[in-house]
Parts: C-alpha cells; structure tokens; sequence
C-alpha cells in the first residue's frame, strides 16, 4: 500500500495508527457481568448480605433493561452463573427471558452470594452506627480484610441464613457467619478458576448474574487492582458489563457498559466519581 | 412406605395451546394463563411442604418458564435446573403448526386421535419446505445436544419419545432421585405420558386413554427400585382437574363453525 508523501503531520498520525493497531492484542473471548439491582432492602438501606431479599419493583425494571440492552446488540451466551440469592438468580431470568434463551444452562452457587455481613445483616445505616458507633463503621468502611462482627446464633436471621437447606452441603469451615471483602473474594474466586476459567478458555460465552463483591473479586482479577483500588469501585447496577480479553483473559480494553446512550453515559460518569470521592 | 417421591408437571397454556395447534418443537412461552396456572401450582406444592432439591426441564421455553414460575413462588431459586432436550415435547413432525380442529376436519376426529394417541404411529417427518423448518432448526439450543443436530428427531410417535427420554431418566434423573433427592420434572404433555407409561407399566393400547392436565402436579410415590407403589395423584382441587382433563379431550375433536 502506497503511503503518499504528503505533510509530514498526516504520514505520522497514519503511521501511527497502523502501529497502535499492530499492537492491539485481539480479543479472544468476551464475558459478561451483570450485578443485580434495587432489592427491597436496598430501599431500606438496610445492609443485606446473605440474607435472601427479593428484588424491588425497581430491581425488576433495571433487569429487564439490562435484558434489553443485551438484545439491542445481539448477545448470544452458552452458559451462566449466578448465586444462590434470589436477587442474583431473578435477575439471571428476567435478562434470560428478554434475550429469548431461558435454555441456557445455569450454574448456582453459593461462592457467587454478596459478601456476608454477618452481625450487621439487617441493620440499616442509622442502627449500624447508633449500636457500633460511627468511628466503628469507618473502620469497617475502609478495611479491605477487617470482617464486621460474626452472626451468632443469637442473630435474628441466624436459622434463616445459616440453617437454610441451600446450604446443607457446606461444611462448617465454609460457611461464613462474617466477611471482610478479602474473604468474599478469596471465596468467589476459586469458582472463577476452577469453573468458569475452563468453559471461556472453551470458547464458551459465559454470562454472570451476581453481587457487587463478589463481581468485585472477579473485576479486581481480571484488572489486577490493588486493595484499594478495588474498594473505591462500585459496578453500576442492572447495566451489562463487557469484558474483551486476550487468549490469556487479560481484558484489552476497559470494561464496558451497555444501553441506552443515556444510561451508559450515567454509570460511566458514576464509576469515575467514585474514584475521586473520598467519604 | 415410599421411598421417593416423584413431582411431574405438564406445562400450562402457551400461546398456541389457545388456538388449539400442535406447538411441539416451536418455542413458544406461556401465555399469561399459562403464568398463572404455574403461578398456582407453585402455591400448591408450597403449601404441601414441598422441599425440592433438583428441577429438571426441556429446553423448550415454556417448561422453563413454568419451572422459575413454581420455584418463585415457592422461594426455591436457588435450587438446581437441569435443562435436556430429552425432556422436549413429542416431535409432531409435519403437523407441527396445523390446527387441531382444522386437522380433525380434514382427516376425521378418529385419524387425529390415532396420531395423538397411539403409541408407534409416526406423524410425517417435518421437511425443509415446512413454514417452522428453519425456526427450528436454526435454533442455536440444538447445536449443544449431547447428539448431533442431524440426528435429532424430525417426527415422532410416543414410543419415539419414550426411547430418547429413557437414557436420560436412567442414566441422569432416576440415580438422583435415588439419591435421596426430591425431583420436580417440568415438561410436556407427551414427555410426561411417556415416561408415566414406563413408570407405571401402561400397555400401548391403555396409555391413549391417558390425558395429563395442564398446570396440575402429579406425585408418583416409588419404592426404592423407583417402581410406584400406588396410582399416581393428581394434586389440587379434584373438580378442577376433572375439568382441565376435559378441556384437553376436547382439544382433539373438530368443532363446525371453528374456533
């Protein structure tokens, strides 16, 4: 191909395209998040964890949003995962139903639930502080491996949780009764290597409904994001998030948002606060 | 004493259940009579203390969609769908798409009975001029069968169906249920029978006069080797059901002046 001598600026910038683009890796296989949206203790503002809250009428419509994005750009998967919360897995379905592939297979599991918030699950913002003191709650804000204080049998939700038959399989060292995030993410990603690494090294398209933990431990390996890094992300809610990643999962570009120009702009501009908003 | 227990559930309306033609392999969803006949049975197997451990469906959308239904309702979310085309609705072959009644008008009530209800008699395979053809097979789900598309079905009598529905119940649902797990299949009027004639040893020329209702539980209660030890039930209000197995007699026959 001919490279006409024209000024000196225009040969360069070409040139220089031809060379970014040489060395762009090419993406090799794409994965797709979603993390669950408004359950109706999220309205409350009460701190949810493990506890099995359903969906806000709000949550329905940002799933199906999430559904519908997904379909607007043609997503077709082969396999999904999401956890044992009915927030996750109600989610999972709406979107399966929007993109018309309810035949998926669907892998649940427990190593995919929010971060358990053990003592403080079911406490809202005011009672968290008001019983453990604002300086407290701070401490646990910031802290990437200071777990909150367990859920004793004591605890209100402890049979509900705890003894609930989902989790008969587990044994008692796997079942938390508290999780600083560090725990939440040294728990979610064994999963991630061991099951979900193979099938999207199968060429798989692989679709995960979850929680904001437990997408954070899959986002901050992916990323390879510092402790910090990581707690100062927030993943937007009901939105699919595009990962492209090379042959060895590296992700070759940011990831990204899908729907409607609007709603992306939002999320973008909301992830990028946050990194700057010190609370 | 049964050992297990068995749930088997055909599917509810689905759009096409309503204008009365063979949906078979189209994929149609529930209509929302069809959600709500699920919706019930739900409500139904909650409030008699049912604890499922494993769903199994077909890989059509309306037994799925009538499975999350049940587990929604019952708050059971979290407990394992398996999805195998093993469960699908019989193959109906070139008749998928016709009208029931328009069917009995054409080739007599007694010609479509046959075809409904016998139990070798293949409808016409399905062919690549049909107007469902490409919609079926052009369906990504069939490209990750545990066969090759080319070996899938294109027509299918019941014993057609109960031949590649049974290694799948050997070999994949009866060793969990042996398990101990309790088991709901969510499936179709036709996986349903086939199976309930193999369970119960119905003899080919009984297992016509088998109707299932839609939306309506059936509990089989089996022995240890998975064989019954009483008739199966079909659970709910008794009056109801009456009328739900009628509702899909009538289905067969031509009515003048069509619906």
């Amino acid at each position: 191909m001919l490279i006409q001598k024209a000024s000196g600026g225009v040969a360069d910038a070409f040139l220089f395209r031809v060379r970014k683009f040489k060395s762009q890796r090419m993406a090799a296989y794409r994965l797709v998040l979603i993390r669950h949206g408004e359950s109706c203790w999220n309205q409350e503002n009460r701190f949810c964890g493990w506890f099995d809250a359903d969906l806000s009428e709000a949550g329905v419509q940002e799933a199906k949003r999430g559904g519908q994005a997904l379909k607007d750009s043609g997503f077709e998967f082969d396999v999904c995962y999401t956890s044992v919360l009915q927030r996750a897995i109600r989610t999972l379905w709406l979107v399966l139903d929007g993109i018309d592939q309810m035949w998926l297979p669907v892998h649940r599991t427990w190593r995919l639930n929010e971060r358990h918030y053990g003592g403080l699950t079911g406490l809202n913002k005011a009672e968290t502080a008001a019983r453990h003191g604002e300086a407290q709650v701070k401490v646990w804000r910031r802290s990437y491996d200071i777990p909150p204080p367990p859920m004793d049998a004591e605890h209100d939700l402890y049979s509900a949780i705890s003894q609930d038959r989902r989790y008969r399989d587990l044994s008692k060292d796997q079942l938390p009764i508290c999780e600083s995030l560090k725990d939440t993410i040294a728990r979610a990603l064994p999963f991630w290597n061991e099951e979900i690494v193979p099938q999207i090294k199968e060429g798989k398209k692989v679709l995960i409904a979850a929680h904001g933990n437990s997408l954070r431990g899959i986002v901050k390996h992916l990323e390879d994001m510092t402790d910090e890094a990581i707690m100062n992300l927030n993943l937007p809610t009901g939105i699919p998030i595009v990962y492209e990643l090379d042959k060895n999962l590296k992700p070759i570009k940011p990831m990204q948002f899908l729907g409607d120009e609007e709603t992306v702009r939002k999320a973008m501009e909301a992830v990028a606060a946050q990194g700057k908003a010190k609370k | 004493m049964p050992e297990h227990r068995l749930f088997l559930l055909r599917h509810g309306e689905g759009a096409w259940n309503k204008e009365n033609r063979f949906c078979s392999w189209v994929d149609q969803k529930l209509s929302e009579d069809g959600v709500k006949e699920a919706q019930e049975c739900g409500r139904l197997l909650k409030e008699m203390g049912c604890q499922f451990d494993m769903v199994f469906t077909s890989i059509l959308s309306r037994s799925v969609q009538t499975a999350w239904q049940v587990l929604e309702v019952m708050g059971l979310e979290w407990v394992p769908v398996v999805k195998s085309w093993r469960l699908n609705e019989r193959h109906y072959g070139a008749l998928i798409g016709l009208n029931r009644a328009e069917m009995a008008l054409n080739h007599g009530e007694e010609r479509v009975k046959l075809w409904r209800r016998s139990y070798d008699v293949t409808p016409p395979p399905i062919d690549e001029s049909h107007p469902f053809f490409t919609e079926i097979y052009n369906d990504r789900r069939y490209n990750s069968c545990d066969i090759p598309k080319e070996n899938l079905p294109r027509a299918e009598s019941l014993k057609d169906v109960l031949d590649r529905l049974l290694p799948y119940w050997d070999n994949i649902i009866a060793p969990e249920i042996k398990r101990g797990k309790t088991v709901l299949l969510s499936a179709h009027g036709n996986s349903c029978r086939a199976l309930l004639k193999h369970l119960e040893g119905i003899s080919d020329s009984d297992i016509a006069g088998v109707t299932l209702p839609t939306g309506v539980p059936i509990l089989l209660e089996l022995d240890g080797d998975l064989r019954p030890v009483k008739p199966r039930q079909l659970l709910g209000d008794q009056a109801k059901i009456q009328a739900a197995i009628k509702k899909v007699e009538d289905q067969g026959k031509a009515k003048p002046g069509g619906k």
